[in-house]
């Protein structure tokens, strides 16, 4: 793919998509609280409130415990960088990302897994019971949803003929993938979706808006942490929820992308990717109102249903072979 | 209708099955009996229309009447009898189960696994559009047999027998496009009659033990 873009032009989109990852995945976030707020009769705040909560903390002196080691201040940019480099890899608004060649979609799921990984262990090194908790419960919802994801992630690459995101995408945008074989890929895209929702701590799995109650998972994680530390995992955690609508949009309705780089396909690629993310967030939002928070026991039931999703996905791919 | 070939048909006709086994798992991973006589309805609303399209395809319009008979007897007869049922019973929920939701899920995805293995030598012997959904019916027919066995609430049994029932109709449909529609008319109402006894054998189990739970049934002794 490489091969057919200039070195200065590759740099160019790679920097653009880094640039819509940031730039974008605070105002989701805004959306899918201001959705939540308008389904409770309340006004809310404006969409643009994670950028203004970002700067503050940005601004405000960090407090480090004494107890805690490196881990603890290493963990933010380790969490940054991961879910940063984990979402260069997936199409954006280009169907062929300059940056395939690094890595394919296994790649992806373990940048994203040692993201987890380091929080897990920031949340442990603190010593604080809370932390503690949410670091368990954590590492059993990672533990869940990762045979979940590389499944649902196998059903899609074998139609495709490849793991690479890109190839998928590619070839899903010029009508093959989902069309030709649509039951391995709507199991896929259940099952992705229903890993999104834990990986990102949304409602059925995890309460985003609760910041002090003893059920909450990624909250209790970051609860030691404040100032610049607090602000660069809140916006990873907003990246990596824009990285996963990206992926279920692209993988799954590609339609739209760019599939060259003339710069009319590239713009008509960024404003139909921004309509598929904000119709995904509104999605998500209307869910966090309609459904309650799952109890900490039953939250095994719903991945493993996205585990057996994926799976038959995959099954349906050589049952369904005609 | 020149866009509906015969491939785009076979895909619509296993997208159908698909639903269908998948609508199995649903029941599989649902704990609130009234729920699972809705999913019920739904399997057999897609049983119908997966039937109805292959009769469609192929011309053969005694499965018409059959997907009819579906739509009549299990989409609106027998989940009314089944709700009316749940209504007279004191437990809305499975809560104690032999083997428990994530386990259940995973046998049930080994058994799809083995009905795959079982069916796979078959299958390119078969000429007929529906062959890839053999594998499915198969497995729909084994999960409902393993379902009747691990749960122990006479109605998730009985809608257990019912989604096996399901799974031979389409095991008919798709390994010889039906049974002659006398042998359906037949099942149909053995089907119909099945339901109604076991309906009023549920109730007669809440009378008597005060639970509709089937392992009290091994307190009977003479």
């Amino acid at each position: 793919m490489i091969k057919d873009q200039s070195i200065p032009q590759a740099i160019a989109l790679t920097l653009a998509q880094a640039i819509v990852l940031l730039a974008v995945s605070p105002a989701i976030v805004g959306l899918i609280k201001k959705v939540k707020a308008r389904f409770q009769c309340r006004q809310g705040a404006g969409i643009l409130q994670p950028y203004a909560d970002l700067k503050k903390l940005f601004r405000k002196q960090p407090v480090v415990s004494t107890t805690t080691s490196w881990i603890f201040t290493a963990t933010p940019y380790i969490v940054f960088a991961s879910t940063v480099t984990a979402g260069l890899l997936v199409p954006i608004f280009v169907s062929q990302m300059p940056l395939n060649f690094a890595g394919n979609i296994i790649a992806f799921v373990y940048l994203l897994a040692l993201g987890t990984f380091f929080l897990i262990l920031a949340g442990l090194d603190a010593g604080s019971p809370f932390g503690g908790m949410g670091s368990s419960r954590e590492a059993i919802v990672a533990s869940l949803t990762e045979p979940a994801m590389i499944m649902a992630i196998f059903a899609i690459a074998l139609t495709a003929g490849s793991t690479n995101l890109s190839t998928i995408v590619h070839r899903t945008a010029l009508l093959e993938g989902i069309v030709t074989d649509p039951s391995p890929h709507l199991m896929a895209l259940a099952a992705v979706f229903i890993v999104a929702l834990a990986e990102t701590g949304r409602v059925p799995v995890d309460n985003p808006a609760t910041h002090l109650e003893l059920t909450m998972i990624h909250e209790a994680m970051v609860l030691e942490y404040s100032g610049r530390y607090l602000a660069l995992l809140e916006w990873a955690s907003a990246i990596k929820l824009l990285v996963f609508l990206t992926l279920i949009a692209n993988v799954f309705a590609p339609w739209g992308i760019a599939t060259s780089f003339t710069p009319m396909a590239l713009s008509i690629g960024l404003a139909v990717y921004l309509v598929k993310v904000a119709g995904l967030g509104l999605l998500i939002g209307t869910i966090e109102c309609m459904f309650a928070k799952l109890r900490l026991f039953r939250i095994t039931d719903l991945l493993g249903v996205a585990f057996i999703l994926a799976l038959l996905g995959l099954l349906f791919f050589y049952i369904l072979r005609s | 209708m020149s866009w509906l070939t015969p491939h785009i048909g076979t895909q619509i006709v296993d997208f159908g099955s698909a639903m269908l086994l998948l609508t199995c798992f649903a029941i599989v991973a649902q704990r609130r009996l009234s729920a699972c006589v809705d999913l019920f309805a739904l399997q057999s609303l897609f049983l119908a229309m997966t039937a109805a399209l292959v009769a469609f395809l192929t011309d053969t319009p005694h499965i018409y009447i059959a997907a009819a008979l579906t739509v009549v007897v299990k989409v609106i007869v027998i989940p009314r009898v089944l709700k009316g049922v749940i209504e007279r019973l004191n437990v809305t929920r499975e809560l104690v189960m032999k083997v428990n939701v994530p386990a259940s899920l995973l046998i049930c995805g080994a058994l799809v696994m083995i009905a795959f293995f079982i069916t796979q030598p078959i299958i390119p012997f078969g000429h007929l559009l529906t062959r890839d959904s053999l594998a499915i019916a198969l497995a729909i027919v084994l999960i409902g047999f393993f379902t009747m066995i691990s749960r122990q609430k006479a109605v998730t049994q009985l809608i257990a027998f019912l989604m096996m029932e399901n799974g031979l109709f389409l095991g008919a449909t798709a390994a010889t496009y039906g049974m002659p529609l006398i042998v359906e008319l037949g099942v149909f109402f053995d089907v119909l009659v099945a339901a109604l006894i076991a309906g009023i054998y549920t109730n007669r189990l809440q009378d008597a033990f005060d639970s509709v739970d089937t392992t009290r049934l091994s307190e009977l002794k003479e």
